[in-house]
């Protein structure tokens, strides 16, 4: 399955599932990023350790560790 | 009188101590990033017959408490006794806002929406519509602007009027199957005598479902404990397997998510996508530009404020001295006379001068909190501070340890990781504070190029700043193995600083700081002043007034006259407490006076001047050297300067500083660490840092 790590700068796709455990999920959830939600990449730092993504309207930095675990698919 | 008490409590970065700022005359500390208040705090405010006092809560994301501050404001929330609960959003992202708000909908409080930012959005081209929001929620809702003042004295008609009216009827519900097991679990809590409220109910059942250890601690102890566990876990059971997910709190957050969704459709128009912050971050975190963008702003803000800084400086010296001389003339002679126009007022004086320094760099680190700078910076360094074993939101506490070490401690709480906290708290000190920024300004004038003041600053600074990552890198690789905590953090959108904020955060300064030097370290001084002055040595003095009497030239009626002042120094209390500690910083070129100002600066790092001030005052009669720069140049060599400023950058902080740091963390291990190591580190640095100037000829 596809993850923000394979997503293209400026892509937009929807949210399919969360693997991240408890509590980072609910720390996501709590930020926007849940099922159904639309995920906008915005941008990674040069060694793509540090992801920026946007969800209905709020923008969140997060690790790769995080971002490999938000599954995505096309729309 | 009737006194309100009313929780205030929202997300991270909605805008809740704004909000208070503008309903009270309250000048709490606001920025815009997640995490600027850290601690609760308190507000009165009167309106008619009644005192309404609001508690602002740190910013939580969820009532799944996951940093420490955040465990702040829920165990607030769960455990206080309030009347009313006031739910501040942001308009902007109101859709992720209205997630936490359903939560609190659950607590079945009297509860009111504070719709804040509504400006922004409505100048991006969107709409809310109040009256539907409010229709929908079940709850008073008001649209505000803390920033235009827009909305605020309606927040508290609301709170007045709710605060009188019953308890309106609940209007959110969840899907009927989750309802159903809400229902069966509610009637067994409220079988309990403990148990009358049926929505507290309501609310303890669905945080069970959500295996809410709070919660669970709470109920254990009831009778009914039993009964009530078992029928919660098969309902927890039917639950996951009807709606095919791995846990309750996913269905309810899927839940609350589509409730969101659907009541944002209802009652609000979006905005035109707005791209002024997509823009500004193309460049600002650019994946090659971004980092050195950001080291060219730092750069910029210790130039100017070593440069523009200085320039008033001179005037500040001349009242002072005028001022002191003015005073020596109309007070009785004797020893108030001096105490006050040699101890006091010069140590103040020379204190008061670094004002200028200290609020350009306040006003520095104030744009990056205001304008949202400081998350990208976190972005920026996330990737850099991870290799030293810290996080980026680590940078926030850091940074703000370069105004002041104190409330940087308490920043420190935005880390939810126990051992990623105390690393950041341990290196803090190594951010150099605005206090130690007087004792640099002093040593670099007096010993480097003015040209090069502004870079050598930098490097302090820096030089701090990279000495703490690899201590922390120590520090994860020896004590605390494991990885740093995932880094998940909101990225505020830009905001233009509110200049009216700016300017009442520097007038705070500069207030506190005008005390600070008129109160403590001018008692700190004095007492450096009676040290250095007693006890008084007859026989010297007897000794010397007869040389001095003999003497046949001006000259040497002037050498003697130093030597007796450096003399009396020396057998004075202060002298005396300096040879006993000479032998310690002997090796690093120190002499006894340099000793005492070192070791002052634990009480204040401004102290340090103030007593080099009072200690290098002697001889006061060869006029070309009648600052305590030119003397400090003149008495003390160069590389002894560059290992006293080792020290100032290395050493334990102030006292202020450490028994916040005691406050914070309560293992007695870690404080007595804390205490000692950077006490040798600075040594064993400044020593390195002598012996290497030494060798190459300096």
């Amino acid at each position: 399955m596809k993850s923000v790590l394979d997503m293209k700068i400026s892509e937009t796709a929807r949210i399919k599932r969360i693997t991240a455990q408890e509590p980072v999920k609910g720390r996501l959830t709590a930020m926007g990023i849940a099922k159904g939600n639309l995920i906008k990449l915005l941008d990674h730092t040069l060694k793509k350790q540090t992801w920026e993504v946007e969800v209905e309207g709020t923008r969140v930095a997060l690790r790769k560790e995080e971002a490999a675990s938000i599954m995505v698919e096309e729309i | 009188m009737k006194k309100i008490k009313v929780a205030m409590v929202g997300q991270p970065n909605v805008g809740k101590s704004s909000i208070i700022n503008s309903i009270s005359d309250a000048r709490l500390h606001v920025g815009n990033f997640a995490g600027v208040t850290v601690e609760k705090k308190e507000v009165l405010i009167k309106r008619g017959d009644k005192e309404i006092d609001i508690v602002d809560l740190p910013g939580i994301y969820s009532l799944n408490a996951y940093t420490p501050e955040e465990q702040v404001a829920k165990r607030y929330l769960i455990e206080e006794d309030y009347d009313i609960l006031v739910n501040v959003v942001d308009a902007n992202v109101l859709q992720r806002n209205l997630i936490f708000t359903m939560q609190l909908l659950d607590m079945g409080k009297k509860m009111i929406l504070v719709v804040n930012m509504i400006d922004e959005l409505e100048k991006a081209g969107g709409k809310i519509d109040d009256k539907r929001l409010s229709e929908l929620l079940g709850i008073p809702v008001v649209l505000a602007s803390a920033k235009e003042k827009r909305g605020v004295e309606n927040i508290v008609e609301k709170i007045l009027e709710l605060y009188d009216a019953p308890k309106p009827k609940r209007k959110i519900y969840y899907n009927e199957k989750i309802e159903y097991e809400i229902e069966k679990l509610k009637k067994i809590l409220l079988k309990s005598p403990h148990f009358h409220d049926p929505e507290l109910a309501r609310f303890y059942v669905i945080r069970l479902l959500e295996k809410d250890e709070d919660i669970y601690k709470i109920v254990h102890d009831l009778p009914i404990f039993l009964e009530l566990h078992e029928v919660l876990g098969e309902s927890i059971k039917r639950l996951k397997l009807e709606f095919d997910e791995d846990s309750v709190s996913d269905i309810l957050a899927d839940e609350r998510n589509s409730l969101a969704k659907s009541i944002v459709m209802q009652s609000m128009i979006m905005p035109q996508k707005e791209t002024l912050t997509d823009r500004i971050d193309k460049i600002l975190i650019h994946p090659v530009f971004g980092l050195p963008i950001f080291l060219f702003f730092m750069w910029t803000l210790f130039q100017l404020t070593f440069q523009v800084g200085s320039i008033p400086m001179e005037y500040i010296d001349q009242v002072f001295t005028n001022f002191g001389d003015w005073l020596k003339n109309i007070l009785p002679q004797g020893d108030l006379n001096s105490v006050i126009t040699e101890g006091v007022v010069p140590a103040v004086g020379a204190i008061v001068m670094f004002l200028p320094n200290i609020l350009i760099l306040f006003l520095g680190i104030n744009l990056l909190e205001q304008t949202g700078y400081m998350a990208r910076a976190a972005f920026l360094l996330d990737g850099f501070l991870k290799k030293f074993g810290l996080q980026g939101k680590a940078f926030i506490p850091l940074v703000s340890g370069f105004g002041c070490t104190v409330p940087a401690y308490m920043a420190a709480r935005t880390l939810k990781n126990p051992k990623d906290r105390l690393i950041t708290m341990l290196v803090l000190g190594f951010m150099n504070c605005s206090a130690r920024l007087p004792v640099y300004v002093l040593l670099i004038a007096a010993f480097f190029p003015a040209h090069n003041a502004g870079n050598v600053l930098f490097v302090i600074y820096i030089g701090g700043a990279l000495l703490g990552l690899l201590v922390a890198k120590i520090l994860r690789e020896l004590l605390f193995k494991g990885e740093p905590e995932p880094f998940v953090m909101e990225m505020p959108p830009y905001r233009f600083p509110s200049l009216k904020a700016l300017a009442m955060e520097l007038w705070i300064k500069a207030k506190i700081f005008i005390k600070k030097a008129g109160t403590f370290i001018a008692a700190a001084a004095m007492i450096v002043w009676f040290l250095s002055s007693y006890p008084k040595n007859p026989e010297l003095l007897a000794e010397y007034e007869a040389r001095i009497e003999a003497a046949v030239s001006e000259s040497q009626k002037k050498a003697l006259y130093n030597e007796l002042a450096a003399k009396e120094l020396e057998s004075s209390y202060l002298g005396k407490i300096g040879k006993f500690i000479e032998p310690v910083f002997e090796p690093l070129g120190f002499d006894w006076r340099l000793s005492v100002a070192t070791i002052s600066g634990l009480a204040a790092k401004e102290v340090i001047v103030s007593t080099l001030a009072t200690l290098y005052a002697v001889g006061e009669a060869d006029e070309t050297s009648s600052t305590l720069r030119a003397k400090l140049a003149q008495s003390v060599d160069f590389k002894t300067a560059v290992a006293l400023i080792v020290i100032i950058m290395i050493y334990s902080p102030c006292v202020a500083a450490m028994s916040t740091f005691y406050a914070e963390i309560p293992q007695w291990a870690w404080r007595g660490f804390y205490t000692v190591y950077p006490n040798v580190l600075a040594w064993l640095a400044a020593f390195t840092v002598y012996k290497i100037l030494e060798f190459v000829g300096l």
